[in-house]
């Protein structure tokens, strides 16, 4: 109890000091009073008021002192010093905006940029996945021998049967299991007919990846591998939630998918999406493709094992190179001998695509040293001011202060900016990474081949303990260093040296200007780097913007729709689509409209063979693969694809006459060099030819179906009305804004059939736009990070320039008064600048060459040496360096002689 | 008594010696600062007069430590003054410091009255 009376009197102190200050000094004034009262009284008369007063005094000691003494007795005192030293800091820091400003700025620039950059980096590359024993997880591909027509390719999908000879024959994983996205249609439960992200699955998929449903139960064995089982789904909690208001009873009620009733089975928890990234529906393959388990050579699955365990990664992948041979020896492939086997890698390993890996890197390597210039600037501005402190602190040596309450002193004022610095660089990454999260890698990125995992890693970026933690060790430790080192150096100055004179030129002044030299020379040379790099971006990025991709993107809208993929749908396709048109062309904004199956710069659309009925036939093997397309008439015209030869596609081209057929440039140029197309006879693979023969009706321009950083390669067009296709895209040309296309047109699809929704729904701009999302993304980051440096490095120069003028001046005023030329003195006073400049710039360029090469990849029809980019840089960097001299140079060249000296 | 008197009493009470004495003194019973000075000097007839100031320290100490607490009241002549009473943990370490002390003052003596 009574130690609690103390510890409450100890907290009373800390809390509400000036009130206890008050209760003491009420106390010593009435004991003073009722003291000089007593003596008055005691002496009847003889002692005045006054006299009484003094001797009460006298008694008592000195006031002052005995309530200091009183405070320290509550050992607030330590507090309260360090109370005085923020409250002291916070001043000095009020009387420098400047400084404090360009420090805090710099801290939480350097900082924040770096902690929401390794954010991303962390979700990424470096976090587990986020299943159980990720590391236990692998990936299994089909590989292929490469010939003269063919290269050699790994990690290809698989198909059905040879998945079911390597898991029967295998010992090495304690589960496989197969998935393929499938994205469908969802009608049923609450809400509006919905276009979603599916997988079918095989083998065991949960159990490999040991994920469990939160409802319900995982599909049965004679579910997921027999013909003939009435179709099941398992749905996402998403879904679950949206459709049926979370309803535990869920299971047993049935789901409409592409049309179909499938009974719901389980719910998956929001953890888990599916490998391929978004799923929201797992089907079984045998339920959903009865024809894919027999399919030998249809290739279309993703194997993913967990290892056995005790077996090792290494083992594994022997195991299955020897399964691979076997499996290529029982199902070899059909018309020619080519070699197949299998390949396994960690899970982990296809996570990003190499590229995507290479920028996140090569991002994460320039905020590193924007942060390291940063850090330069800030240990210049310290180092700079402590300098100008010196005087100020032999003040106070001088006048008792102790050293280490200097050093105290200095350092509450470091950890006072870190701070700041810290609070500042975490709003900004905070800010990052909200940034980031409202990014969505799967509509924007899906043309970067950012893999369903890459997606997965995505929706994880947050910013987490380690960053934060790190984030603020970083600061902490910059404020530390670099402020103890100059409070150590200052501190030891000795009372002649600081009191000597402003402008004494002792040997510590002049080593504090080579450390400021040294460190500006470092910024410049970080400069030249990060400017270097982002114009080998900009250069990039602008060659990649100056590609004629083919088509005209502008005032265009574009939706996807895919009919319920049943035949009979199929083939009342074409109705569907002429409805569909009409509609369309009567709604009020709209110009024109047409259909396609697959848009340009998609990253990539489908790919068959075509036969060359003019020539003698070839084996299959050597047949030409060919961009295959199909489009209704009129959509040319809409996307401004000029036809070069012969005609478009016509409403004549309907099933029952001849088959129309249009070729690209590039097919024109690849197939029949030299020689006419037009008229020559062809049968196109998926076009439902049979022996039907195809007519090449026209050439039209080439067009970017995969990106604008790979050539146009040979396309091939079919009619929708003579090749049915389920699935098309709808685009709609206006000649006012194209967003407003949006609502009208879905009401369009709507009315026509309520069970097919329109998806997708993006302008052709939008998505010409996504094509140079990671070239833009990049060459952003890394020229808001140049930016930065340079204009550290000539605010570093500046510093230099400025403070040899200052130490100099008395030395410039004296040669001006013996008759020195302006000239001469501005070039007294610019040497140290210049050598400066001259050594970072050299060191700046070395670094640049060996840095720039990281880009080389990412690079497009740019060389990572490349001369224009390199003198560029350092004609930027000459002029942010002259800029800099400039109000030094003038000052030096004003330097009136006798006021210098009179300073002094 | 003069200033210099007083300084050589002071040096030879301690900080310790005067919050036992302090301590002593509110065993008696709860009183203000003032008071507790004029006991001091009264009971000591004047040999221990400490320089009262000190007084204020030691009461903050000895609060801090929660061997004393204290109320703001109104002194009998209308003024409002603090008032101090020992606590238990207070009275505790009075009995220590007493036997401390005798322990101590008894060793002196035998020293002085040898030879």
């Amino acid at each position: 109890m009574s130690l609690f009376d103390g510890l409450r009197y100890r907290l009373g102190a800390v809390i509400r000091p000036s009130r206890r200050a008050r209760d003491i000094g009420r106390e010593i004034a009435f004991h003073l009073e009722l003291d000089a009262e007593q003596r008055a009284h005691a002496s009847a008369g003889t002692l005045s008021r006054g006299d009484a007063r003094i001797a009460a005094r006298r008694a008592f000691g000195n006031p002052t002192y005995m309530q200091e003494e009183a405070r320290r007795m509550t050992a607030v005192e330590w507090l309260d010093s360090v109370k005085r030293d923020l409250a002291f800091a916070a001043r000095t820091f009020a009387r420098a905006p400047g400084f404090t400003a360009a420090v805090v700025v710099s801290l939480g620039l350097g900082i924040g940029a770096n902690a929401a950059i390794f954010s991303a980096l962390q979700a990424m590359l470096l976090r587990p996945l986020p299943f159980s024993e990720p590391d236990r997880l692998v990936d299994v591909g089909l590989t292929r021998a490469g010939n003269p027509n063919r290269p050699a390719a790994d990690d290809i999908v698989w198909s059905y049967p040879k998945f079911a000879m390597l898991r029967d024959a295998q010992h090495v994983f304690s589960n496989v299991g197969l998935y393929s996205a499938d994205p469908v249609t969802v009608n049923g439960g609450g809400g509006t007919a919905e276009r979603v992200d599916g997988e079918v699955v095989g083998g065991r998929y949960f159990k490999t990846l040991t994920v469990l449903p939160i409802v319900g139960r995982l599909f049965a064995p004679e579910e997921l591998d027999r013909v003939g089982a009435p179709p099941t789904v398992i749905v996402s909690e998403g879904l679950w939630q949206r459709r049926f208001d979370a309803d535990p009873s869920v299971i047993g009620r049935t789901l409409d998918i592409d049309g179909a009733r499938h009974t719901i089975i389980g719910v998956m928890p929001s953890s888990f999406t599916g490998l391929s990234g978004r799923a929201d529906v797992w089907m079984p393959i045998a339920a959903e493709y009865p024809a894919e388990l027999t399919a030998t050579w249809d290739l279309s699955f993703t194997m993913v094992a967990r290892l056995a365990p005790g077996v090792t990664l290494a083992q594994a992948q022997d195991a299955v190179k020897t399964l691979g041979a076997r499996i290529d020896a029982a199902t070899p492939y059909p018309s020619a001998r080519e070699r197949w086997g299998a390949s396994a890698r960690p899970l982990d390993a296809t996570r990003v695509d190499a590229r995507v890996r290479r920028s996140l890197l090569v991002v994460a390597y320039a905020a590193a040293l924007m942060l390291l210039a940063m850090t330069a600037n800030v240990a210049g501005l310290l180092l700079v001011r402590a300098k100008r402190r010196e005087h100020e602190i032999a003040m106070r040596v001088a006048l008792g202060a102790g050293r280490a309450r200097l050093i105290r002193q200095l350092l509450t004022e470091s950890l006072l900016l870190s701070l700041a610095g810290g609070v500042a660089a975490f709003a900004l990454a905070a800010a990052g990474v909200k940034l980031l999260s409202a990014f969505n890698p799967a509509a924007s990125l899906r043309v970067q081949n950012l893999g369903g995992l890459g997606v997965v890693s995505f929706s994880r970026i947050r910013l987490d303990d380690f960053t934060l933690l790190a984030a603020g060790t970083l600061a902490l430790i910059t404020g530390l260093l670099f402020g103890l080192v100059p409070a150590m150096h200052a501190t030891r100055a000795s009372l002649a040296a600081g009191t000597r004179g402003r402008h004494g030129r002792s040997p510590r002044r002049a080593l504090g200007i080579r450390g400021r030299g040294a460190l500006s020379a470092l910024e410049i040379a970080l400069a030249i780097v990060l400017v270097t790099g982002s114009g080998l971006m900009l250069r990039s990025l602008r060659k990649l913007t100056d590609v004629n991709p083919g088509f005209d993107a502008s005032r265009t809208l574009t939706m996807r729709l895919n009919l319920l993929a049943d035949s009979s749908a199929v083939r009342a396709s074409t109705s569907y689509y002429d409805r569909l048109l009409m509609g369309a062309r009567a709604t009020p904004g709209v110009t024109s409209a047409a259909l396609t199956a697959c848009p340009p710069l998609n990253g990539g659309c489908n790919r068959t063979f075509v036969e060359l009925l003019d020539r003698p036939p070839v084996s299959s093997n050597d047949e030409p693969i060919v961009g295959v397309h199909w489009v209704t008439p009129g959509w040319f015209a809409l996307a401004r694809v000029p036809v070069l030869r012969g005609r478009d596609f016509s409403r004549g081209d309907v099933a029952g006459t001849r088959r129309a057929v249009i070729i690209s440039q590039s097919a024109a140029r690849a197939l029949w060099p030299g020689q006419d197309p037009i008229g020559r006879p062809v049968r196109v693979g998926q076009g439902g030819f049979g022996k039907d023969t195809g007519l090449v009706v026209g050439v039209v321009g080439d067009v970017r179906y995969r990106s604008l950083d790979s050539a146009a390669a040979p396309d091939f067009y079919l009619p929708f009305a003579q090749s049915p296709r389920p699935a098309a895209v709808l685009f709609l040309r206006t000649a006012g804004d194209p967003d407003a296309l949006r609502a009208p047109a879905e009401r369009l699809v709507r009315d026509i059939d309520p069970k097919i929704p329109a998806f997708d729904v993006r302008t052709m701009d939008a998505r010409a736009g996504d094509a140079t999302a990671q070239a833009r993304f990049g060459a952003i980051l890394i020229t808001l990070f140049a930016a930065m440096a340079l204009l550290l490095a000539t605010l570093g120069v500046y510093t230099v320039i400025s403070s040899t003028v200052s130490t100099r001046m008395r030395e410039i005023g004296i040669r001006v008064a013996l008759g020195a030329t302006r000239a001469r003195v501005s070039w007294l006073a610019v040497t140290d600048g210049a050598l400066v400049v001259l050594v970072g710039t050299v060191l700046g360029i070395l670094a640049a060459f060996w840095s720039t090469r990281l880009l080389g990849a990412l690079l497009f029809d740019v060389a990572s040496s490349d001369p224009t980019t390199f003198v560029a840089t350092i004609a930027l960097l000459a002029v942010a360096a002259m800029t800099a001299a400039i109000a030094p140079l003038r000052r030096a060249a004003r330097a009136d002689p006798m006021t210098v000296l009179r300073q002094e | 008594m003069t200033p210099s008197s007083a300084s050589g009493t002071r040096a030879a009470l301690g900080p310790g010696t005067l919050e036992m004495l302090v301590l002593k003194t509110l065993d008696a019973g709860t009183m203000h600062g003032y008071a507790i000075a004029q006991y001091l000097e009264r009971l000591s007839h004047d040999v221990l007069s400490v320089e009262q100031g000190s007084l204020y320290p030691a009461l903050e100490r000895l609060q801090a430590k929660g061997w004393v607490t204290s109320k703001w009241a109104q002194s009998p002549t209308g003024r409002q003054a603090r008032y101090y009473t020992i606590t238990a943990s207070g009275r505790k370490q009075l009995g220590t410091k007493k036997t401390e002390y005798d322990r101590i003052a008894l060793a002196i003596a035998r020293v002085m009255r040898s030879t």
